[in-house]
């Protein structure tokens, strides 16, 4: 049946089909991407198109990337990490006293990541094997990594890093090329393999979507959560060097409160789903680049730092609200709007739309032939259109006075 | 006498008391009534917290945008109390309240009737709500001087009645009512149906959404009001206060026993919670240069914490199957 809601497609694969494609998730960040240089510049021109600001556009928001590229292997598996900004700072302390001693710099730089993998590891851990909620979990250990770096540090703060820290965070490869960036989409590009074409971001993917079928598929799921927990903590480690790089050089152990927050909402604003099993990893890699904009282009209109909080907060949620949106939730939606909560007016309804549909169509295809009873025909077609409507709406009137009598009859019932 | 020495409450009890005696031998000036009175004064404002938060991880759910609310509530009445000096402080009270319910009333229908995760939800109005909180305050910051000069604005805070300062009689009070609601009424006991199984809560006809939606409008009135008493206790405003509090409020819930995976827990035990974490707190900041200490004192026994907790929820089910084979 042509037009009907019932024929399947079993096939599987999916040839590229441009419809599908310009309104995947993606291609709409790549839309809100270019809708906000656009407007920025019309509205800063001046600012917009002088030397360098694109670049420093680039480079301010990358500081947090590679914390957004493991937050969407957390966030796949349906859990959640709070504690990166923490292990950031930590891995960063460790660097920082290392090169304090004097060691030479890719041993501290090395150790400082390690220190993190072991954060990382202790979370995963927690959640794998003891079966702590990683919410709880990791909101303690951010509390707890922090409180080590307060306890260290004090109100002191490191200032020794290698000096190519600095390079990752304000040079531009040829004066045109951020160097972050660069950076950052070979990352990328790495992440992208292994989370869709390796064995592992499939096992993850499967764990994500639903542990007890992992488990009984002879993937162990404790032994996933372990490694992604750890590749997040490594991916820390390298957000430590992207971060004291941006911040000039310098720690100390109140900065980057909140960076666990941006990681997230990057990662959500990409497309990847909190509970779990559901996202791809380009989206991230797009959205960040989204919040970069879009933190700067707020900053050059002048608005507050505050406030932009604000901003940040409502396009988090109204994404997320946007994403739970589908076919079924539109569909309840209608049920309970215009068909009083009745399924059989909604069948009815639904039925009548799509015969209405394919008669037209119908009309259509004989206004353009040239059949000799052409206006016969289009006034048969018409009048059945007509009859069916009136049918439909007779039918979902009678039984919507049913259930009214229904519920009435019940609630005497119950007096 | 089984059940008693079995409790977990029994077990905090045995901490609170190991802690108070050691704090009496490392820092003697603690236990003077005065010392005691202010330290419990100090932290109540944590036991509010517990009490809001308690009610949403009943559900299953977790709201971090708390401390944005206190902040956001309390900073609106100020404004407002500042421009009009000759209102009474009651009114500010019931003001407080019913904003604080607003701001839960846009939680709870985000998570409760549009489905969002709670975490990411409550994520997004953190933000926001601590932005408007800038937007309301402007930047600026009220001292003990200008509260001063509103019309009993502290009188709900630092007033005295029985001997007591008025916010410890409000938090007892809140406490008490709070755990009857939760154990002795119907309302209350949907609560802890949603946490334990929405699918079998559903099937008994509890509406979901409905008691979602309301433990988030309480748990938000109930921060409304201690963001107003945060601000006419300590008589300091400014948009980034209490800035961490989320995590000590579940950090005292964890602590009471409160599963964070929802529909478990009661209010004594949150309430012998809050007294740990003050006693803590209190402590700490006697003794010079521990006061650095604070942050991963508090991380470590939030996890020891939670590790107890499911290593006696596995012996409990260990036990339970025992019984229940024991029975075949």
């Amino acid at each position: 049946m042509p037009g009907s809601n019932y024929d399947r497609d079993l096939s599987v694969k999916e040839g590229f089909v441009l419809k599908k494609f310009l309104v995947k998730w993606e291609m709409i960040l790549v839309y809100i991407m270019v809708l906000i240089n656009v407007l920025l510049a019309v509205i800063k021109p001046d600012l917009y198109f002088t030397h360098g600001t694109v670049q420093s556009m680039i480079n301010a928001g990358l500081d947090v990337s590679p914390l957004v590229l493991g937050m969407v292997f957390i966030l796949l598996l349906g859990d959640i990490d709070v504690s990166v900004a923490a292990q950031m700072i930590l891995g960063g302390m460790v660097t920082g006293l290392l090169m304090d001693k004097g060691l030479p710099s890719l041993i501290c730089v090395i150790v400082g990541i390690i220190v993190c993998m072991l954060c990382g590891a202790f979370n995963g851990f927690c959640v794998a094997f003891l079966e702590m909620p990683a919410v709880i979990t990791t909101i303690s250990t951010s509390m707890l990594f922090r409180g080590i770096v307060e306890i260290v540090l004090g109100e002191n703060s490191l200032k020794n890093f290698p000096k190519w820290y600095n390079k990752i965070g304000w040079m531009n490869i040829g004066g045109i090329i951020p160097l972050s960036m660069v950076l950052f989409l070979i990352m990328g590009a790495i992440f992208i393999f292994v989370l869709h074409k390796s064995p592992f971001g499939r096992k993850v993917y499967i764990v994500g979507n639903n542990p007890t079928c992992a488990n009984y598929s002879g993937i162990s799921v404790k032994k996933v959560k372990m490694q992604v927990f750890i590749l997040m903590g490594f991916m820390a480690g390298i957000g430590s060097i992207f971060f004291i790089g941006r911040m000039g050089g310098g720690l100390s152990s109140s900065m980057g409160t909140g960076y666990e927050m941006t990681a997230i909402a990057c990662a959500v604003l990409g497309g990847v789903s909190t509970n779990g099993g559901k996202g791809k990893m380009w989206g991230p890699i797009i959205a960040t680049f989204i919040m970069a904009f879009l933190t700067y282009a707020l900053g050059l209109m002048g608005i507050d730092p505050n406030t932009k909080k604000i901003v940040i907060g409502v396009i988090l949620i109204v994404t997320i609200l946007i994403s739970t949106i589908n076919k079924q939730m539109i569909k309840d939606i209608k049920l309970r709007l215009f068909y009083h909560n009745n399924k059989n007016i909604e069948a009815i309804n639904d039925r009548t739309a799509a015969a209405v549909k394919d008669m037209k169509k119908q009309i259509k295809e004989l206004e353009k032939g040239n059949a000799s009873d052409k206006a016969a025909q289009i006034e048969k077609l018409n009048k059945k259109i007509e009859a069916a409507q009136k049918e439909c709406k007779e039918k979902s009137a009678q039984w919507w006075a049913e259930q009214q009598e229904n519920a009435k009859k019940a609630k005497e019932r119950f007096k | 006498m089984k059940n008693l020495l079995k409790s977990r409450n029994t077990g905090l009890i045995a901490v609170l008391i190991i802690l108070l005696v050691i704090a009496r031998f490392l820092t003697p000036g603690m236990f003077t009534s005065t010392s005691l009175v202010s330290m419990l004064q100090n932290n109540t404002i944590y036991a509010l917290l517990a009490i809001a938060e308690m009610m949403v991880i009943l559900t299953g759910g977790i709201d971090i945008s708390i401390a944005s609310q206190l902040a956001f509530v309390g900073i609106s009445c100020t404004t407002l109390a500042c421009s009009h000096p000759g209102i009474p402080g009651i009114v500010w009270v019931l003001f407080a309240i019913v904003l604080g319910a607003l701001c839960g009333a846009l939680n709870g229908f985000l998570v409760g009737y549009l489905h969002m995760v709670p975490m990411i939800c409550t994520l997004g109005t953190m933000y926001i709500f601590r932005g408007l909180a800038f937007v309301v305050s402007g930047g600026q910051w009220w001292f003990a001087a200008q509260y001063e000069e509103l019309n009993g604005y502290r009188t709900f805070a630092i007033g005295q009645f029985l001997g007591l300062p008025i916010i410890l009689w409000i938090t007892i009070i809140l406490l008490v009512v709070a755990g009857l609601f939760l154990g002795y009424t119907s309302a209350g006991r949907r609560i802890y149906a949603i946490g334990t199984s929405r699918e079998s809560a559903a099937v008994a006809g509890i509406k979901e959404p409905k008691v979602t939606f309301y433990s988030f409008v309480i748990c938000g009135a109930v921060t409304g009001l201690a963001g107003m008493l945060y601000t006419a206790n300590y008589a300091i405003g400014y948009y980034g206060m209490a800035d961490g509090f989320e995590m000590t409020a579940i950090a005292i819930c964890v602590l009471g026993g409160v599963s964070i995976t929802g529909g478990k827990g009661r209010m004594d035990g949150v309430a012998i919670g809050a007294l740990i974490m003050s006693v803590i707190t209190y402590f700490i900041s006697m003794i010079p240069g521990m006061s650095v200490w604070q942050k991963s004192l508090q991380g470590g026994i939030i996890i020891v914490a939670v590790a107890i907790n499911y290593f006696t929820e596995q012996s409990a089910k260990r036990q339970a199957l025992k019984e229940r084979s024991a029975l075949i």
